[in-house]
């Protein structure tokens, strides 16, 4: 009898050890599937080839210039910038939580583009 | 005859900046284009260190940076083609012309100061984008033999129309 009780034991330790294990494997998998993501925006023709793009906190933008002029992507309200972009050069921006949406490129200001934050 | 009215619109436009013999510039090879191009593009960049030495105007000063900028930009990417492919520009009448005419123009602003200049500069600066706009637009890059120097071209096309759409904006601004 006390065997079995033993036994018995064993088995639900097992068993809570199995489920425990494949827990910890969803939960890896599902934060798998929150990978921050690296979205890419060219600048091209003097155009921002993204007009409105959707992002979450903890992405990454990155863009890229191809047109022969300077530009930079820059918050409307000067929040933060990616400095000056000559051709073929990129600049890579983190989104945070307090992330300003709408961007323009400070030396041709009727180049604008926007953000947008989901959860 | 379509042709030759386009012509003589691009030749009043010009004349409005002082350019002569405008009609002619449908004559000019692909390395004569190129020197009136370079040659226009130095012409901004003066312009621009004008206005910015002048100027008291933020607005003023943004956009004479953008036409440094970009102009100079411009005329690397053209001095890099032409060196790839091993080509001078040739000076013609229309680049003198315009560099006359630049002159003069320069020496007229200096004598100007506060509204008065900056609303001189503006318009200029939209007249002198939209002739030579038209001018690449209906009588270079149709003429233009070498591929790759049209593409130049129609890239710095889309540049200088954003820079007449910019001008735009100021001379509604400043009026």
């Amino acid at each position: 009898m006390a065997y079995l009780n033993r036994r018995s034991l064993m088995v639900k330790f097992v068993a809570a050890f199995a489920v425990t294990n494949f827990a910890k494997s969803l939960i890896l998998s599902a934060k798998a599937e929150v990978k921050p993501k690296d979205h890419q925006i060219d600048i091209k023709r003097l155009k921002f080839t993204v007009k409105q793009l959707e992002v979450k906190v903890g992405d990454t933008v990155t863009w890229t210039n191809l047109d022969i002029s300077p530009h930079t992507a820059t918050a409307s309200d000067k929040s933060w910038d990616t400095g000056r972009l000559k051709k073929g050069e990129r600049k890579t921006i983190t989104i945070t939580n307090d992330f300003s949406p709408k961007y323009y490129c400070r030396f041709h200001p009727n180049m604008k583009a926007s953000l947008k934050l989901v959860s | 005859m379509k042709i030759k009215t386009t012509l003589v619109a691009i030749a009043a436009a010009l004349l409005s900046q002082g350019v002569a013999n405008a009609q002619n510039a449908g004559d000019l090879n692909d390395l004569q284009i190129a020197h009136v191009a370079y040659t226009a593009d130095n012409i901004d960049i003066r312009y621009a260190h004008l206005a910015l030495a002048i100027s008291e105007n933020p607005a003023i000063h943004e956009f004479a940076n953008t036409m440094i900028r970009d102009h100079t930009a411009v005329n690397e990417q053209a001095l890099a083609l032409l060196a790839k492919l091993k080509a001078q520009p040739q000076d013609n009448f229309l680049s003198k012309d315009l560099t006359k005419n630049s002159k003069k123009l320069v020496n007229d602003m200096s004598k100007m100061r506060g509204k008065e200049f900056d609303l001189y500069y503006a318009k200029n600066e939209l007249a002198y984008h939209k002739a030579v706009n038209n001018l690449m637009r209906t009588a270079f890059i149709p003429n233009i033999e070498n591929g790759e120097v049209k593409e130049l071209f129609e890239a710095g096309l889309e540049i200088f129309l954003v820079h007449e759409g910019h001008a735009e904006m100021m001379v509604r601004q400043l009026d």
